[in-house]
């Protein structure tokens, strides 16, 4: 007799596909479409800061970098190189997992505070370069971009609205949400886990720290990468505002959200945050203080997340 | 290189280092004693930035008592979040930590454009109007004051860590914070002057330094990177090594700037930075 699915596991696959119907639902209003897109895009960014956060226990603030490394590969190899949405798709990843290498590289020896600084420099440094340097289209960035146009034989598909772009970005986010169950369930997922709540005792236990960091590190910044890939074919322009430490709060602020380590956690973080930006905005500042402060209470008030509140 | 050109740039990195070190002096104290970030550090230099120029500009104060009010809001800005990050601090929670004080950092921001606006503004210092000149050599005299009030603060701060009680009982503190309690010392009471005294630095160095540039509320950032790069090259904690590690950064950035490319002055910063965690990961400097 085959086993039943879990009741968490039935919530998960109902939530998925609700969200996945909404945009058809709404297929008429451009702002729910592109509310639900962009949720997609910047949650899948997220899952890149989750797996550094929730499992590492470190706060890296140069995701940026990767960010930028998705949305690079799409400019560079669109209007410059005349690739195609998987060649741009792979140029990106090459990028972020280059850039994740030095950086972890870089970072290897450095914890904590030091970590999140170090990271933090990078960020700041590449908006620098970014924003000064010609081939990557200085403070201007690089406009122009082409919707994403895929093509099999004779079949092509133009994604040149957000609804035709939909499927692309939710299959991608479905990919990530089935890469962070496999990476929490694998060895690397218990070694960052351990080496996070215990390093001494992870190590006592053969777990090689460096390696792990390293590794999880390299995980993160493709995830991340592939959501500055898509965000930069949704909004056909790339520059140096991915840099802007909205990203990284936004980020932060989805993990944290609900709580750490929950699948669907920085996905409902994005969609709520996102939620009150679009159909409740305070205005550029005003949103500013709201984000901060969601940041700021959640952490004093509720540590383990929302969801805490509903947990004995 | 004519011998004035070579000074002028020496000057202006001196000027410029010792500011940065004058900005970083906080960070030192707090991450040395108490092994705490605070990464609004640089949006509490903007906002202290804009407290005087607002007191200035829009009540009327001189710019003296606009510094000294500016301050006094920084330093109880500081310790209304060393009360509201208690129990963080308190089980060493640094993650969180630094996260709230990024946090803290947005909500300024935001509140600095509500309140302040979008459009630059320039403090009109007095000191900017004075002009001495040596040779062909020229600073004003906000330059030569941002030189004399960083080596008497520097120096005050190291006679105070070095021959006082209250040094000593900091010095307890970063050795061993609960062997230091069972001695008497009160942590809360240290790490509430630690934290004001962090705002209020950083208020007189945004006092003396923001009248040379126009002042934005999206800025801060910068000052964040150098303030890190100082207290890591200085060694963490040590006083003499920010002083040197700031001078020496400010003196590399004028000739960087000057000679090869002002756009990529921070990059070859952080380059440094970079070989220094490599080679050298405790820095120059002891701690404190």
């Amino acid at each position: 007799m085959p086993k039943s699915l879990p009741l968490s596991h039935l919530f998960l696959a109902l939530a998925l596909i609700g969200f996945f119907l909404v945009p058809y639902a709404w297929s008429d209003s451009r702002v729910i479409v592109g509310y639900c897109v962009l949720t997609a895009i910047l949650a899948i960014m997220s899952y890149g800061v989750d797996m550094i956060t929730s499992d590492l226990g470190e706060v890296s603030l140069g995701q940026a970098l990767f960010l930028a490394a998705g949305t690079y590969g799409v400019g560079i190899g669109t209007t410059r190189l005349g690739l195609s949405p998987v060649a741009t798709l792979a140029l990106s990843i090459v990028v972020a997992l280059a850039l994740g290498a030095v950086l972890g590289f870089i970072t290897l020896r450095v914890r904590e505070f030091m970590f999140s600084l170090v990271t933090y420099c990078a960020a700041v440094v590449a908006h620098e370069v970014a924003y000064n340097l010609e081939f990557l289209g200085a403070s201007e960035g690089i406009l122009g971009i082409p919707s994403m146009e895929l093509t099999l034989g004779p079949f092509s598909y133009v994604a040149d609205t957000n609804l035709r772009l939909w499927p692309i970005v939710f299959l991608m986010l479905l990919l990530v949400l089935g890469l962070m169950a496999l990476f929490r369930r694998s060895t690397l997922g218990a070694e960052a886990l351990m080496s996070h709540l215990n390093p001494d005792l992870a190590e006592s236990l053969g777990v090689n720290l460096r390696r792990t960091r390293l590794k999880v590190f390299l995980l993160s910044a493709p995830v991340t990468a592939v959501g500055g890939w898509l965000y930069a074919y949704q909004r056909n322009y790339v520059g140096p505002d991915v840099f802007e430490p909205y990203f990284i709060m936004l980020f932060l602020s989805a993990v944290i959200l609900l709580g750490k380590r929950l699948l669907l956690g920085p996905l409902i973080g994005v969609a709520l945050i996102l939620f009150q930006e679009r159909f409740l905005s305070l205005g550029g500042d005003g949103n500013k203080v709201f984000l901060g402060a969601l940041l700021v209470v959640m952490l004093l008030a509720l540590p383990r997340g929302a969801l805490s509140l509903f947990r004995k | 290189m004519q011998l004035s050109y070579f000074l002028q740039l020496l000057l202006n990195g001196t000027v410029a280092g010792l500011g940065y070190a004058l900005i970083a002096i906080g960070w030192t104290i707090l991450l040395g004693m108490a092994r705490l970030v605070n990464f609004a550090h640089g949006t509490m230099y903007m906002l202290a930035a804009f407290v005087t120029w607002y007191l200035m500009r829009m009540q009327g104060f001189e710019y003296l008592p606009a510094i000294l009010v500016s301050c006094l809001v920084l330093a109880v800005l500081c310790i209304v979040m060393q009360h509201m990050m208690a129990r963080q601090i308190q089980t060493q929670d640094l993650t969180s930590i630094m996260i709230i004080t990024l946090g803290i950092s947005y909500i300024l921001t935001g509140a600095a454009g509500l309140f302040f606006g979008g459009t630059p503004q320039n403090i009109a210092s007095p000191l900017r109007a004075l002009r001495l000149t040596v040779g062909d050599v020229r600073l004003t005299g906000l330059d030569l004051t941002i030189i004399l009030v960083t080596l008497i603060i520097y120096a005050a701060v190291w006679l105070v860590l070095r021959r006082s009680r209250i040094g000593a009982a900091m010095r307890a503190l970063a050795e061993d914070g609960k062997l230091a309690q069972l001695y008497g010392i009160n942590p809360a009471l240290l790490l509430g002057g630690i934290f004001a005294f962090e705002g209020a630095s950083v208020a007189l160095a945004a006092g003396l330094i923001a009248p040379r540039a126009p002042i934005l509320t999206t800025m801060g950032f910068q000052e964040v990177i150098l303030t890190f790069v100082i207290v890591v090259i200085g060694g963490i904690g040590s006083v003499p090594g920010a002083l040197v590690a700031g001078l020496a950064i400010g003196i590399f950035i004028s000739f960087f700037s000057a000679l090869v490319s002002s756009a990529f002055a921070l990059s070859a910063v952080f380059a440094t930075l970079l070989v220094f965690l490599v080679a050298r990961p405790s820095g120059f400097g002891k701690g404190i």
